[in-house]
This record gives structure tokens, C-alpha cells and sequence, in this order.
């Protein structure tokens, strides 16, 4: 290379051909601000009405920038905190891991992104509040697609529906532990689930433990406000899954099986004892009565041993369990399963007197007499009639007495062709044992299917299991046979009328459209009724009963202090988990009423 | 590749007898080795088998086991293998011999080591400050350091969320729910 | 008569500088006789702050690491963890990889354009090369959503597919550079400044290279052709067609034009993954990342960036939802420390700067 490069000192000189050229720059800049790519990370907004406040993008956020805080106007329900998201823009880095992870897609970014402000706290913003046009601005969402929130549930392994009938083998078989830990590390923890269930139990804290492969921490904590957790495992209600915050895009969590999981990995009585160890407290003296060992009398039972107290429950069965012992059919919720927990509850001191009958064996006034407390869990045994012509026809059953001699190992002989009759549970269940008997079954229903007030999952069970379910028919009469055994049923269609007054639909018949099923037998389930014919006359004027149910305060007492009520003779929802529910707040009232005031006696 | 690895494997296990391999099926191979083993493996490596460039040493708190694992990696640009050495050192008494004469670069990362872990390398000559400043506490990526109670102690959080609420909380609140203690034990 | 030597803190804040960095130079007249590198003052103790994040809240920090080209760093990370979990990421989800990674290198050899000239005074080259770059910041924020810190690729694919109508955005805008990179030959390259200074100057000892642990355009500069995208291809190297160039000197000039040359091999390889696309998945979902746990045990990865091997190691105790440890190697981890004490001795104060950003130095990557 020469002193002096002509060549190197010439070619940059080229660059001057640039001059023509227009700037890179935006012709108006500063005035005109550069519109983002449709795909921009800028600011929040949320959607407020779809956003149910799970702080699922609180909990992801790494530089903590977003708080849950209540908004004006906004109030908590079940199923929605109340709470909405605010972010603090100074702290944010529009990674949108919150918009990915929001469960309902209510969370996106917008494609504004100039804020200018002298004022360094008005960088707080509460999306969708403070930039309602964000709206129209949205870039950066999530689609069930793109969410990273597992909206696919782990299917649970059931016997295959045909299979089923053949016996009455318990249909759900349970996840294995591969399975239950997918599906427990699925929830997001957000708690809203807690609020809908009637027991309040702490379903983020085991779900998590299973999550984490320590199944007994979570028997733990289930025992720890719900004695009968295997049974609500296999057959609750399970309101708190309809709440569940993944539900409102996917799958809700399995929160029942796992539950059914963490209990079942617990094979007696004397590991659930070992496991759980409770602390059980000296005795304190005071004796307390229960009517009933159904769910509600055994919470009551359960959790009052654990707290010093003498608890005899007087039982008319020879069998604890009441509606889940004799209601529920054996291919839902085996024998075993339930004697393991009665044991369990037997062994933290509770006595059972089985093949008691109050008002029979031994009159309500003894208990009441001799007892601190007592109280009354009897559930409601007597079934709604349906009040047709020809109701009285032999081989015409109440469904619930039904189950009751099915349950209690006994034959029933219902011919080849049963018609049910109803909607709810009951109903499903009488059916699918009908079919495991080997009969035909017909269902018949006022309403719609949607409109079953029986669980989804039990309806299409049936559905599997090869039950004919006939929605908008409403029976009117039973035709019998020269010896009084019922033949056919008469129905009458219906048609479905919106109510005026903003209630459900309601079914009106079509005149002349009826139409007969032949019936070798049928069941009615349309519903049950309290019976409190054990109360002797002075107690029943004493206890208010309105519209066939205990009337009872917060903690569970009836208008006499010294006698609580629970379970379905007390609330109106009518399931397990209800009646736990019930038990555990008697628990705390008979506590507070009987320990604390005495105490009070003694200062 | 498979035959260059069981022939490198072999090699290995009858220089080094401590030396416990593990087996990956893509290209990578990993020895664990005694502590003293480490400055004879590596220039084994490099010299015997190839491995010259190293990629990278770190290290990784095992503080329930009371132990730091000191990781060393190398690359075969020859044989395109990547060789993971590892070694287990006391906790408390972390000291491992310096390598920066067999790769000058580890230099550095010994550097970072110390200063982070708290790991003398014996022989090690370097300037005692790397990447902090005045620090008198604790080596700060060792596990048992506390980042969140140090940036709390050290630093200010700004005023106007303190209204911020938890949602489990909230609901508790609400429903009444009795969350015992095992909601701290079982975290959330 | 031998001169006195002068302490001289070149740092941290310095225009020449490619960062928050220092370098304190013992020099005796204009001619430095030690130098030795200050770092410290941007530590940010990203890997402690992975250790108290989930595997997924752990991936923002990453493109901090180095930013003016991110990817290499996320993408080391995502297939470390990948590694480490046996999980499957889709073809399609390879090719934007690549894809990603090329355009990464693209943009940060543009930067590196602007940076390496302006240390000689050359300003102009730099006004462009910002101004091109931008183009290449406008093809991000159309496919990841934001235009420095892209948070894009994550353990099991990429965060969101083509949006409509990107492959023609990306010809267009490789059109565009390849016709652009010739202005940039006049500008820079056949500049007889840029010549007088760059060649024979940084002068980078080949024996010494690899034992140095010197990597990417320093190493190849030096005439040794390695590059982890063809010794150990991942993702999709394998499937395309590029060239890997070496210099011969291993000075600032050869190191030049590596990156003169494997810019235009980027452009080459964006343009086959338009090409060769497959349709299909773009992301194998991981689970509820609250709640996602590795098996225990360690992987490393490594990916070539353009300053040279990027590589991250995780660690997981097989029990705990955040890493047990997250350790990033960066290529200016070696080169800015050991390797830029060593070249500076016997260098003019005014080629500092000169060599630093010939190393492609990054002070945000030393430090963490």
C-alpha cells in the first residue's frame, strides 16, 4: 500500500450519491408518532367485565409491577375476587407473560406506548380503567392457542360404557399418580374455587401438595376440615370446579378426582390415623348428642373428639353414612371406601349406636336430657309422591327406597322395561343400577336435559350406559293390569315457555300429545322430604320448622340454644359437601356456645 | 460418534480410577472426579483427547448436601464432543486448584467464582474486585444469601401500593375459611 | 532514555467504550505497556434473580444480557432447558429460530458497522448502519412484538407464528440490504482510513487463539474455521446451505471482514428458511409454568452469535419450579478480560477503542 491510496481516498466520496435520498425518518417526528406492528407490546388494558380477578398476572410478573386492588363499582362474587389488576408502568417490561398466562384472555397489550407525565406517580394504572380507548388499540393477546394456561384436562380412566352394566364395579378408576400430578399442576392457585365451596376446604394448599409429589401433606390438609374427604373425592358436587378460573377458556381443574386421588393413596383407617395424626385434646366433659350419622352428624362427631368432647351419635341403620351409604349406588361410591372413613372417625373416639331409631329406641328427650348439646342431622328419608292416577299400582317404587334395598344388598324385581322418573341425581342413579340389573331404561323429564339438575357427568353416564332419556315429558297417569301391576305410563309432552317474571323456563303440556311407554316397573325420583315425626310434641312446638326445614342461625342453632340442626334438614342445597359444611360451623358453635361460656363462668 | 465416546470413555477410566461417567445419548460425555483429580483430567483432556477449547466452568450450590459442585466444560472441535468434568468440594472449606495455566481464560471465571462462591483456587492471580464493589458480605450467589432481604434492606420500595391485596387472602377474608399454618408450610 | 509510565483510565464512560466498562492502561508515552480491565459497573445479578424465578419468569432477563443481539442468548437458554427436560420442539419452530438468529446477527454486524467506524471517526457509517438496522428492528416488532427485547423464543418453540404477510416483509427488507451492503464496501471497507487502521493492528495469535478460548469472527480472523452452527449444528443448520468465512491475519482488517462476508451468509440463510418453511406447530406448550419442574441434573447449550459462542447452563434440583442455577457463557466474557489485556499491550491509546469493538466486546454479558 502506497503512501497515498487513491482508490481508498475516492470510494467513500461515493456516499455522496446519498444526497437525492429521502431520511429514514418519519416525515412529522416529533409531532407524529410512528404507529406499532399489529403484534406491539405496549400498554395493558383489560377487559374489567371478562377479568375475574384470579391475580394470575400478579403471580407471573417477575418485576412485581402488578397489584391486585379493588375497583369502584366492581364487587367480589364467587368466582370473582373483586380485585383487578393495576400496573405499575414503571416497573413493567411488556414481556406479556401476564397476557399468556391470564386464564380468561381478558389481559392484552395495546399498541400505544408513549406516556409523558412530570407527575412520577401517575405511572400507577389500572388497565382498562384508565385507558378505556385501549380497546380499540389491542395488539398483543392470547387465544386458547397461545395461552399458556392448560385448558386440556387430564381425562380421567373410566370403565367402558357397555362393560359397566355388567356389574356394579366401581365406573371412575381413578388417576394413577403420573396422571393426578399433571392434572394438579394444571391449577393456576388462584383460590377463587375455595369461595364456591360450601366447606370452604384448601383446595390451592393440596392441590399444590400433590402438584409437588407430597401426597400425604395433602391428606393433611383435606382432614383438616373435611372428615369424609374420599367420599366427597368420589361423589361431590364439586361447585368449586364450576368457579374454577381455567373453566372460562378450557377444562375446569379435576379438583374431585384429585382429591379422590390424595385419600385413596391411603388404603385404612389406622394409615389415615398415622398420617393425619390429629391432635386429639383431653376429654373437657361436656357430652354431645347427634341425631343421624349422615355427613353432617359425622363432621359434627368427628371434629368435636378432636376437641375433648364425648360424641355418641344414635343412628336408625346399621350403617354410618346416611344418604351416602343407602343413596348413592355402589358403582359410584364403593362400601369399602366409606367403611375405611367411619373407622377412621370411630377411632378418634365418636360412638356410633347403630340400629337406633330416635323416637323408637330411645326418645329424643333422653338425648336431650342427657347431652350437653345435641345435635340433629337426620337428612331428608321420605320421598315426594307424584301425585298421579295410578301411583299406587304395584311395581310403582320410590327411587330413594329402591336404592335403599339395592344398597342393603337385597333384590328388587323390576321386570325388563323401568321408567324413571325425574331429573336429579336420584334419578341417574336409580336408572343406571335399573340398567345394571338388566332392564331397559327410560327416562322421562319435564324439562330439557340441559335443565337436569343432575351432574353432567352422571347424565352422560347414563347416556353411555345405554339409558333413553325422554326430556319434556310429564307423566299422567300409570295404566295397571287386572292384578294391579302397573303396565304403561302415560305422558304428555311439553313445551318449554319462558317465565314472565325472568325464571327458568317452564313446561306447559301440548294438549293431545300424549303418548304410552309400556313399564314393568316404575320410579319415581322427584325429590325427598324431611321426617320429624321423632321430635316429641313439646320439641316440635319449640323448633321452628318453616317449609319442612330446620330454621337455623350462623352457627347451625335452632330456636332452642342447646339443639343444632345440619345436613339437608337445615340448608337448601341438599348435597355432602353442604352438610359438612353445616357440621363444621355446629362444631364451632357448640364450641363456642358450651367451652367459652363456661370459661366465662369460671373468670 | 458412539465409538469415539466409549473409546475416549475407556481411556478415561483407566487413567483416572475415580473418575464415574454418565451416559447421554447425544454428544455429550461427563465425568465426575475427586477434587484432586481435576487439574491432571483436564490437561489429560486437552492435551491427550483433543478437548482444547473450554467453554465454560461454573458452579452450583448444593446447600442441602452441604456441597459446590464445580463444573468444568469442553469442547472437541476435532471430535465434536462436548465433555461435562465435575466435582463435588466441601461447602465449607471450598478450595480446588487453579487451572489458568491450561486455559487462560479460566482465569476469569475462577475470578468470578471466588468472589460469587467464595472457592479459593489455590494459586489463583487476579486482581481481588471483579464485578462487586466494597462488598463485605457473604459470597452473594451462594443459596443461603438472601436477595429479597437484602434488596429490601438496601433499597426503597416507592410509596402508593401499599393498598395492593393478595386474592387468596381476600377470599379467606371473606368466606371465613380457617387457613392454618400449612399454607405457609405447603406454598402456594 | 525510557519514558515514564502514566496511569490512564480509558472508562467507564467513554464514547470508545462498548459499554459500562473501564480499562486502566499503563502508558508510556502513547504506547500502552499494561492494561487491565475494570468491569463492575452494570452487574445486575441476573442468575441470582433466575434462582428466585420459575423456569419461564427466568427467560425476560435473558435478552438483557447482551442487547444488541438477544436472541443467541434466549435461545441457548430454551434449548438448555430442552436439553435438560427431553422435550420436543417442532420443525417449524426450528426455522424461525434460525430465522430469528440470522436476523439477530444481521442487526448486531450492522451495529457493529456503525460502532467499529466511528471509533476510527467514520460517522457516516454509522448513521446508516442505525438507520438499516432499524429495518431489521421493524421485521421483530412485527414477529415477536417489540423491537430490542424480543422475549421470543422459549423453551418448546417460539411465543407466536408468522404474523400475515412477513416472508414478504423479510424480502424486501434482505432485498433491500443486500443492495445496501455495496454502499457500505465504498464507505467503509475501501476506505483508505479504515485500512490504514485496521490492518495489522489487534493482532490476535493463532496458535494462542483456541487456548485463549477465543471464538466467533476473532477466531476465525485468525484463518481457523469454526463456527457451532457447523460443528454442532443445532436447530436447523444442517438443512441450509452457508459458508463459514475465515481471514487470515487474525488484526482488526480480517476480523472485518469475517463480518463483511457472514452478513451477506445471513442474508443467504433467512432466505432459505422463507424457502424451506415447513408448515405446521410452532411451540410445544410447556405446563403451567407456576408449577413446571425440571428432572434434576444440568445441560449446557451453545449457539453461535455474533461475537462468537453464547452458551447457558442450567441446573435443576428436580424438585424446586426455579433453576437451581442459570449460568450464561459469553463470548466477551473471555474476549473483553484476558484476551483484550493481553492485545492492548503494545497498542496505541487511539486504537483502544478500535480493537475493543473489533472483539465485539459487551460489557452487559461480562457482568450479568
Amino acid at each position: 500500500m502506497s503512501f497515498f491510496d487513491l482508490k481508498g481516498t475516492l470510494k467513500p466520496l461515493t456516499a455522496l450519491k446519498q444526497f437525492g435520498r429521502k431520511p429514514h425518518t418519519l416525515k412529522d417526528v416529533p409531532y407524529v408518532t410512528r404507529e406499532a406492528a399489529d403484534r406491539y407490546r405496549g400498554f395493558h388494558y383489560n377487559d374489567l367485565e371478562q377479568c375475574i380477578g384470579c391475580g394470575n398476572c400478579a403471580t407471573i410478573c417477575q418485576n412485581q409491577a402488578i397489584d391486585m386492588v379493588p375497583v369502584e363499582g366492581i364487587e367480589g362474587k364467587k368466582g370473582d375476587s373483586g380485585l383487578r389488576p393495576r400496573v405499575d408502568n414503571g416497573r413493567c417490561c411488556w414481556c406479556g407473560l401476564c397476557v399468556d398466562v391470564c386464564p380468561t384472555g381478558s389481559l392484552s397489550l395495546t399498541k400505544d406506548y408513549l406516556y409523558v407525565s412530570e407527575d412520577p406517580n401517575s405511572f400507577l394504572w389500572m388497565p382498562g380503567v384508565d385507558n378505556p380507548q385501549g380497546k380499540e388499540r389491542i395488539s398483543f393477546f392470547s387465544t386458547e392457542e397461545t395461552s399458556l394456561n392448560d385448558f386440556a384436562r387430564i381425562p380421567m380412566p373410566e370403565l367402558e360404557g357397555m362393560e359397566r352394566v355388567k356389574s356394579f364395579a366401581e365406573v371412575v378408576l381413578g388417576y394413577n399418580e403420573e396422571q393426578a400430578r399433571a392434572e394438579a399442576s394444571r391449577c393456576i392457585s388462584c383460590g377463587l374455587c375455595t369461595e364456591a365451596c360450601p366447606e370452604h376446604m384448601h383446595i390451592p394448599e393440596y392441590i399444590n401438595a400433590i402438584a409437588r409429589a407430597n401426597d400425604a401433606d395433602a391428606v393433611r390438609i383435606i382432614y383438616d376440615n373435611n372428615p369424609l374427604p374420599e367420599m366427597c373425592g368420589k361423589v361431590c358436587t364439586r361447585r368449586c370446579e364450576d368457579v374454577c378460573a381455567i373453566a372460562h377458556r378450557g377444562e375446569p381443574i379435576a379438583i374431585r378426582w384429585l382429591k379422590r386421588y390424595a385419600t385413596e393413596t391411603v388404603d385404612n383407617a389406622d394409615l389415615i390415623k398415622e398420617i393425619v395424626n390429629p391432635e386429639i385434646k383431653e376429654p373437657n366433659g361436656f357430652k354431645v348428642g347427634i341425631v343421624g350419622a349422615g355427613p353432617s352428624g359425622l363432621t359434627v362427631a368427628y371434629y368435636l373428639a378432636l376437641r375433648g368432647f364425648d360424641c355418641t351419635i344414635y343412628e336408625a341403620h346399621a350403617k354410618a353414612g346416611g344418604m351416602t351409604m343407602y343413596g348413592i349406588p355402589k358403582y359410584r361410591f364403593p362400601e369399602e371406601s366409606l367403611d375405611k372413613q367411619i373407622e377412621y372417625i370411630e377411632k378418634v373416639g365418636v360412638k356410633i349406636n347403630f340400629n337406633t331409631k330416635v323416637g323408637k329406641d330411645i326418645s329424643f328427650r333422653e338425648i336431650y336430657d342427657t347431652h350437653d348439646a345435641v345435635f340433629v342431622g337426620v337428612g331428608f328419608p321420605k320421598p315426594w309422591t307424584l301425585g298421579v292416577e295410578g301411583e299406587n299400582l304395584k311395581g310403582s317404587i320410590q327411587a330413594v327406597n329402591f336404592l335403599y334395598e339395592i344398597n342393603n344388598g337385597k333384590r328388587v324385581d323390576l321386570g325388563d322395561k323401568v321408567i324413571v322418573i325425574g331429573g336429579g341425581n336420584v334419578a341417574i342413579d336409580a336408572a343406571r343400577v335399573s340398567r345394571r340389573l338388566g332392564a331397559d331404561v327410560t327416562i322421562l323429564y319435564r324439562r330439557r336435559v340441559q335443565d337436569m339438575p343432575a351432574d353432567w357427568e352422571e347424565i352422560e353416564g347414563a347416556e353411555e350406559e345405554g339409558v333413553h332419556i325422554v326430556p319434556q315429558a310429564i307423566p299422567v297417569k300409570f295404566h295397571g293390569d287386572e292384578k294391579g301391576h302397573v303396565i304403561s305410563v302415560e305422558y304428555v309432552m311439553a313445551e318449554m315457555v319462558p317465565d314472565e317474571r325472568g325464571g327458568r323456563p317452564k313446561p306447559v303440556p301440548i294438549e293431545g300429545s300424549n303418548k304410552t311407554i309400556e313399564a314393568t316397573a316404575v320410579l319415581g325420583a322427584i325429590g325427598q322430604q324431611g321426617d320429624y315425626s321423632f321430635l316429641e310434641e313439646e320439641f316440635a312446638e319449640k323448633i321452628k320448622i318453616e317449609r319442612g326445614r330446620f330454621v337455623v342461625n350462623e352457627i347451625q342453632q335452632t330456636s332452642d340454644p342447646k339443639i343444632f340442626a345440619g345436613g339437608d334438614a337445615a340448608n337448601r342445597t341438599a348435597d355432602a359437601i353442604s352438610a359438612i359444611a353445616d357440621g363444621y360451623r355446629a362444631v364451632k358453635g357448640i364450641e363456642a356456645m358450651l367451652v367459652k361460656k363456661d370459661e366465662g363462668n369460671v373468670d | 460418534m458412539k465409538e469415539i465416546k466409549t473409546k475416549i470413555i475407556e481411556r478415561i477410566k483407566s487413567h483416572f480410577q475415580d473418575a464415574v461417567e454418565r451416559d447421554y445419548d447425544y454428544n455429550r460425555l461427563d465425568f465426575s472426579v475427586k477434587k484432586e483429580t481435576i487439574p491432571s483430567i483436564l490437561f489429560y483432556l486437552k492435551d491427550e483427547m483433543n478437548f482444547k477449547h473450554l467453554s465454560h466452568i461454573t458452579c452450583v450450590d448444593w446447600l442441602e448436601e452441604k456441597e459446590f459442585e464445580v463444573v468444568f466444560i469442553l469442547w472437541s472441535y476435532t471430535d465434536r464432543l462436548q465433555v461435562y468434568v465435575r466435582t463435588r468440594i466441601d461447602r465449607d472449606h471450598p478450595v480446588l486448584d487453579n487451572i489458568d495455566m491450561i486455559w487462560r481464560q479460566a482465569n476469569t471465571y475462577e475470578r468470578e467464582l471466588k468472589e460469587m462462591y467464595g472457592i479459593n483456587f489455590t494459586g489463583l492471580e487476579a486482581p481481588e474486585e471483579f464485578l462487586l464493589e466494597d462488598w463485605e458480605g457473604p459470597p452473594p450467589m451462594r443459596r443461603d444469601f438472601d436477595t429479597r432481604e437484602y434488596a429490601a434492606r438496601t433499597y426503597y420500595t416507592r410509596p402508593g401500593r401499599e393498598d395492593a391485596q393478595d386474592v387468596r387472602e381476600t377470599i379467606i377474608k371473606r368466606t371465613g375459611e380457617e387457613l392454618p399454618d400449612f399454607a405457609k408450610k405447603y406454598k402456594r | 532514555m525510557r519514558e515514564k509510565a502514566t496511569t490512564l483510565y480509558f472508562g467507564p464512560q467513554h464514547p470508545g467504550i462498548t459499554g459500562n466498562m473501564m480499562v486502566r492502561l499503563k502508558v508510556e508515552g502513547d504506547t500502552i505497556v499494561k492494561a487491565t480491565a475494570e468491569v463492575g459497573y452494570l452487574h445486575r445479578a441476573f442468575e441470582k434473580l433466575m434462582e428466585e424465578r420459575n423456569w419461564l419468569q427466568s427467560f425476560t432477563l435473558l435478552c438483557r444480557f447482551c442487547v444488541p443481539e438477544p436472541d443467541p442468548v434466549e435461545e441457548s437458554y430454551a434449548r438448555a432447558v430442552e436439553m435438560l427436560e427431553g422435550r420436543e420442539v417442532p420443525e417449524r419452530a426450528k426455522y424461525i429460530r434460525v430465522m430469528v438468529l440470522e436476523l439477530a446477527r444481521i442487526g448486531a454486524f450492522l451495529f457493529w458497522y456503525g460502532a467499529q467506524a466511528s471509533s476510527l471517526g467514520l460517522h457516516t457509517v454509522g448513521q446508516w448502519s442505525i438507520g438499516d438496522r432499524n429495518y431489521v428492528l421493524d421485521l421483530f416488532e412485527a414477529l415477536t412484538g417489540a423491537r430490542i427485547y424480543h422475549m421470543y423464543i422459549w423453551p418448546g418453540g417460539v411465543r407466536r407464528d408468522f404474523p400475515e404477510g412477513f416472508e414478504e416483509q423479510v424480502i424486501k427488507t434482505m432485498d433491500y440490504l443486500e443492495k445496501r451492503l455495496n454502499d457500505y464496501d465504498d464507505l467503509l471497507f475501501e476506505s483508505a482510513i479504515f485500512q490504514k487502521r485496521a490492518k495489522g493492528i489487534g493482532i490476535i495469535n493463532k496458535e494462542k487463539a483456541i487456548e485463549w478460548g477465543v471464538v466467533g469472527p476473532p477466531l476465525r480472523g485468525c484463518g481457523i474455521r469454526h463456527d457451532m452452527r457447523i460443528d454442532d449444528p443445532y436447530e436447523v443448520y444442517d438443512k441450509l446451505d452457508f459458508i463459514v468465512p475465515t481471514g487470515e491475519n487474525g488484526d482488526i482488517w480480517s476480523r472485518a471482514q469475517v463480518r463483511r462476508q457472514e452478513i451477506r451468509q445471513s442474508i443467504r440463510i433467512v432466505r432459505q428458511v422463507i424457502d424451506k418453511i415447513p408448515k405446521g406447530e410452532y411451540y410445544n406448550k410447556i405446563p403451567n409454568p407456576q408449577k413446571w419442574t425440571l428432572p434434576k441434573g444440568d445441560a449446557y447449550a451453545h449457539t453461535e452469535a455474533a461475537r462468537g459462542e453464547v452458551g447457558f447452563f442450567v441446573a435443576s434440583d428436580g424438585v424446586s419450579t426455579h433453576p437451581r442455577r442459570a449460568h450464561e457463557r459469553g463470548a466477551a466474557y473471555v474476549h473483553a478480560i484476558t484476551l483484550l489485556e493481553d492485545l492492548l499491550v503494545g497498542a496505541n491509546i487511539a486504537d483502544v477503542s478500535e480493537i475493543m469493538f473489533s472483539l465485539g466486546t459487551c460489557p452487559p454479558e461480562v457482568e450479568r
